[in-house]
Order: structure tokens, then C-alpha cells, then sequence
């Protein structure tokens, strides 16, 4: 009722506040989106036109070989180590966050409240606490500068997040079905991959986008972990980039938009899912 | 649901068996699906946690073997002879007030503003929370260019306007430095709080609001009255993630000003990383690493209260 009304009102004449609402709104917008704007203005141009006119005007022409040289130059390593951490490590983290968290939840399990807690701990512990100690180990298990020594870890301290975001889904699950299965005989590990994971798609999906974007972005542990130039990821690379090559401003944009874009994409199309995501994570 | 099938073991003797069996199983069942993620988040963060905090007490260059137990020498050296660990603290501790004050606010004004339903509020959502996807070193890279003495925006900007006196290093000028840097971080931190504050007012029933005007409420009556004390936890949930993320920061000073000028920039985290991988003091790197988890856990103990709260 009262939705269309609103509705009807803003249809029919756009008063001068609503104009200058809208107006502001874009300025702001735009005032915020001048970072990317920059980025892509820069990534775009010639060498010369950047250090004649600078980031913040027209290209005078649109130079794609930017990109093809940045790739080359060794942002096509950084882009498929990403690619690899990531695909490993948000499948085998959900599978193992979701069977926890479907403890914590479902199983009256006496002591998931203090488990809990103890998870809960990794969300706020400083990596640094963590760095002399891992390496290490990671040095004992010959697993420094390697991918999959940086998955492991990556592995490891997703849980806190991944258990957080579950188990606020599997919350939401009601415990009428999972006795309903339970009186039918069904297994516990049936009713988990069966009913309760497939209840909490939409969670699977959220925490898959989130923690993709985390992997995807995740620095300090690259940096420490990761010590040949060809092992490196996006993020690790383009630092490293940005300090061998620190004048060529075009390929070093140019290649952090290339490490955006699948960034992007993700967001525009999954967009809702990290407010689900979010919203899991604090229920 | 277990209290039932008891009730009926207990009339019938041969199920009572079954089911106390089916009891044993289900003890060590929860255990089960627990251990995969238990064992490698134990070994991966509890037990380095707790291993560093070991580490603190020793003189150590993180290669030869030879370990000196200095008990709490190496805080105290922090305390007195480190200079760099001051600054760190205190620009950890500007860095933090920032952190509460300019995300959070600039967070809720936008999720009250884009609440409300109209043409394209979904596109500026998106436009206002895209930085926070985005990797902090790819922040720190893109406002390293804005800053640039001679091609970066702010500067020309700035000679455009005519005020060209107010042109400078940004990054390389010591007295000003980590004030760029808060701006860049803040331009990425404020998706998080948009988020859960609008999250939170989905929460608020459109009714309240309506009441509150027929009543013959003002907008800022509403807000003050209304929908703030409503956001109440939101904005705790907000205020304790925001605290604990600001005092995670690490990446986009290395990008921006890697600790430079003259380590006017260094944070406790990125000095802890300059103290035992630069100059292999590993005791007082994890020295500063525990001084950081403890600052962090003023703020994790409420939030983790709050998320353990009712299970």
C-alpha cells in the first residue's frame, strides 16, 4: 500500500529535490569512482600521452598493446598461480568449513559452543602472530615457495570465516527436517550431503564468491611464503611489478586491471551474494 | 527428539541397547566432521599462535639454534630503546581512531541515503561498495598514482584550482604521510560497514517509520529516536569488525610507502615484518606481534561474546 504510493508520487513529477538528490548522488559517485577511472584512463594509454597530460584526461588514442605487453611480461604467471591457489582452495575449504559448521548445528554436539569460540579466535588473530612459527614449519615440511604449501595455509585460516558464514545458514535450517530424516534411519553423513548442503546452496555459493575474492586478493602470506618470481600471485606480482618497473605507469596499470577484471565480473554477477554472505556472518 | 527414542528404550529392553550404541556413535560423530577443519586451522593458526607468544621470550636470529631465554627482555626493549615502536603505536592508534570514525559514519550516511528504494539504487550500492573487493595492495597501487608529485591527479587537481601551494610529495613528506595512506584505506573500508548497515536497516519494519511520521516526527527525530537505537547491535557488530580490521593493516602500507619515510608510516604489523625478516630479530618481532594481538583483543573479546551469544 504504502509502496505504491511512494511509487506513484515518484513517477509522476520529479520535484526539484529529487533532482537534486539524484545530482549529488552522481557527483558523489563519480567523486568515488575517480580511483577506477584514473586506473582505466592510465591502463589505456600511450607512455607518452601519460606523462605529457597525465592520468585524469582523454586518451588520444587507445593503446591495447598495453595489456598484451603486460601480460607477457610476466602478469600471465601471476594471473594463473591466482588462478590455481583459488580453485583449490575455496572447494576443499567449503567442504571442510561446511562439514564443521554442520556439527556446530545440527549434531547436539555438547561441546559446540566452546569449538565455537575457539574457531571464532582466528577471525581476529593478527597474521603477523602467526608468520615465525608457520615458517618453520613450512620450511621443516619443505613446502616453502610452493603453491601448495600457500593453499594449506590459505586453507587453514579460511575456517574461522567459513564456519561463521555456514553455520549462520545452517541456523536457518529447520531442526523438524533433520529429525524427520533421522526417525527415517538416514545416516548423518547422508542428511549433510543430501539435505542440509543442499538447503544451504545459496551459503555455498555466497562463501565460494567471498573467500574466492579473498584468496584472489590475499597478500601478506604470498609475500612471505612465496619467494621465485614465477610462483608469485596477482597481488605479490604487481607489487613486485610496481617496483621493478616504476615508471611505466601504462603496463603497471594495464596489469592491475587485468587483475580486476575477473574481480569484477565476479561482483556484477554474484553481486547479491556477498550481501548474503555478510549477512551469514553476523546472524 | 533423543529424549523420545530414550522413552522408548526403556519400555522396550532390546532397543535400549541399539540406541545407547547409536548414543556412543553419535558422541564421536560430531568429532568427526569437526577434524578435517580443526586439525589444519589448529595447526596452521592455534598452534603458531600460541608458539609465538613462546618465541617472545627468547634472543633469537631465527636461523642459528641457539635459543637465550630473555624473559620479558625483549617487551622492555621495545618499551625503551625502540623508537620505531613507538611511532608504530601511535600511528596504529591514529590509524584506529580513523578507522572507527570515517568508514563507520561515511558507511551508515550511505546505507541510510540508499535504503530507500528509487531508480538506480541498486547501481550506486554498487558503485560505493566496489572498492572494498578490490586487493588492498591494488589499492595501495592505484593511489599511489593519485599522489605521484608530478602526474598524479590530487596534485593537478590542486595547480588547476590555483592552489598550487598546497601541491606536495604526498607520500615521500614525513610529517604528512600516513594521512594519504588513511585516505586510500578508507576509500576501500567503507563497503563492509555500508553493508551490514543496510543489512541492518532491511531489519527495521517500514511500519516504525510510518508511525513516526504520522506521529508527526521529523526526519532526524526519526533517525535519532527510531532508527538508530534499532542499529544498535549493527553498529557494534560495525564498530568491532572495523577496530579489528584497521589493526590487521599491513598490505597497503607495504604497497604505498613500504613503512617510508623514514619509517614515519611503519605500523606495528609492518615493523613486526621489517624486525625479523630485514634484521632477523625474531624475539622482538613476535614481541610486537603479541603487543598487537593483545590491542586487538580489547576490541575481539565483546565481538566475540556477541557471536557466541544464544546457540
Amino acid at each position: 500500500m504504502s509502496q505504491s504510493l511512494s511509487k506513484k508520487s515518484a513517477r509522476s513529477r520529479p520535484d526539484a529535490k529529487t533532482t537534486l538528490f539524484y545530482i549529488a548522488l552522481v557527483l558523489a559517485a563519480l567523486i568515488w569512482f575517480t580511483p577506477v577511472i584514473t586506473l582505466i584512463l592510465t591502463a589505456i594509454k600511450d607512455a607518452g600521452d601519460f606523462a605529457v597530460n597525465g592520468a585524469f584526461s582523454l586518451p588520444k588514442s587507445i593503446r591495447w598493446a598495453n595489456f598484451s605487453e603486460a601480460w607477457e611480461t610476466g602478469v600471465k604467471n601471476y594471473f594463473w598461480n591466482s588462478v590455481i591457489v583459488t580453485s583449490f582452495k575455496v572447494p576443499i575449504g567449503i567442504i571442510l568449513e561446511s562439514m564443521a559448521a554442520f556439527a556446530l548445528t545440527h549434531m547436539h554436539f555438547k561441546w559446540a559452543n566452546q569449538v565455537f569460540t575457539y574457531i571464532l579466535i582466528g577471525l581476529i588473530v593478527p597474521i603477523q602472530m602467526t608468520l615465525v612459527p608457520l615458517t618453520l614449519l613450512m620450511n621443516a615440511l619443505n613446502l616453502i615457495d610452493t603453491l601448495t604449501g600457500l593453499t594449506i595455509l590459505y586453507i587453514g585460516f579460511g575456517v574461522p570465516f567459513g564456519v561463521l558464514v555456514m553455520r549462520g545458514f545452517f541456523r536457518t535450517v529447520p531442526v523438524a527436517i533433520i529429525e524427520a530424516a533421522r526417525l527415517d534411519g538416514c545416516s548423518w553423513f547422508r542428511i549433510f550431503y543430501r539435505i542440509a548442503l543442499p538447503l544451504a546452496l545459496p551459503a555455498v555459493v555466497s562463501l565460494c564468491i567471498l573467500d574466492g575474492v579473498a584468496t584472489w586478493n590475499e597478500f601478506i602470506l604470498a609475500q612471505i611464503f612465496l619467494r621465485s618470481d614465477e610462483l608469485r600471485t596477482l597481488p605479490l606480482g604487481l607489487v613486485q611489478f610496481s617496483t621493478q618497473f616504476s615508471t611505466q605507469y601504462d603496463q603497471l596499470a594495464a596489469a592491475v586491471l587485468i587483475a580486476v577484471v575477473p574481480i569484477v565480473l565476479v561482483f556484477l554477477f554474484f553481486q547479491r551474494y556477498f550481501v548474503a554472505g555478510m549477512g551469514g556472518a553476523v546472524k | 527428539m533423543s529424549s523420545v527414542l530414550r522413552k522408548e528404550g526403556a519400555v522396550l529392553p532390546q532397543t535400549s541397547k541399539k540406541s545407547k550404541i547409536r548414543d556412543d556413535r553419535l558422541r564421536f560423530l560430531p568429532w568427526l566432521f569437526l577434524a578435517p577443519a580443526l586439525a589444519i586451522y589448529t595447526v596452521v593458526v592455534v598452534y603458531p599462535m600460541v608458539y609465538s607468544a613462546y618465541l617472545s621470550l627468547f634472543r633469537w636470529d631465527g636461523v642459528s639454534p641457539a635459543k637465550v631465554f630473555v624473559g620479558l627482555q625483549n617487551y622492555w626493549i621495545l618499551l625503551t630503546q625502540n623508537d620505531v615502536f613507538w611511532i608504530a603505536l601511535k600511528n596504529n592508534a591514529i590509524w584506529l581512531v580513523a578507522a572507527l570514525l570515517l568508514p563507520t559514519s561515511i558507511g551508515l550516511g550511505l546505507a541510510i541515503l540508499l535504503n530507500s528504494r528509487f531508480r538506480g539504487s541498486h547501481i550506486f550500492r554498487s558503485i560505493f561498495y566496489f572498492p572494498a573487493v578490490l586487493s588492498l595492495a591494488v589499492v595501495g597501487l592505484i593511489w599511489t598514482w593519485i599522489y605521484h608529485p608530478d602526474l598524479g591527479l590530487l596534485n593537478q587537481m590542486l595547480s588547476a584550482l590555483g592552489l598550487k601551494v598546497l601541491t606536495r610529495n604526498w607520500l615521500a613528506d614525513p610529517n604528512i604521510a600516513l594521512y594519504p595512506v588513511i585516505i586510500a584505506a578508507t576509500w576501500s573500508a567503507v563497503g563492509l560497514p555500508m553493508l551490514l548497515f543496510l543489512a541492518g536497516l532491511q531489519t527495521i519494519p517500514e511500519e516504525m517509520h510510518e508511525a513516526a511520521k504520522v506521529e508527526g516526527a521529523n526526519r532526524v527525530q526519526v533517525f535519532v529516536y527510531i532508527t538508530f537505537p534499532l542499529l544498535r547491535e549493527t553498529t557494534l557488530i560495525v564498530l568491532a569488525i572495523t577496530a579489528i580490521n584497521a589493526l590487521k593493516a599491513y598490505d597497503i602500507i607495504y604497497a604505498m610507502t613500504n613503512g617510508g619515510p623514514a619509517n614515519k608510516t611503519q605500523l606495528l604489523s609492518t615493523w613486526m615484518y621489517f624486525l625479523t625478516y630485514n634484521y632477523n630479530q625474531v624475539g622482538l618481532g613476535t614481541a610486537i606481534a603479541v603487543v598487537l594481538f593483545s590491542l586487538t583483543l580489547i576490541f575481539a573479546i565483546p565481538y566475540i561474546r556477541f557471536m557466541t551469544r544464544k546457540v
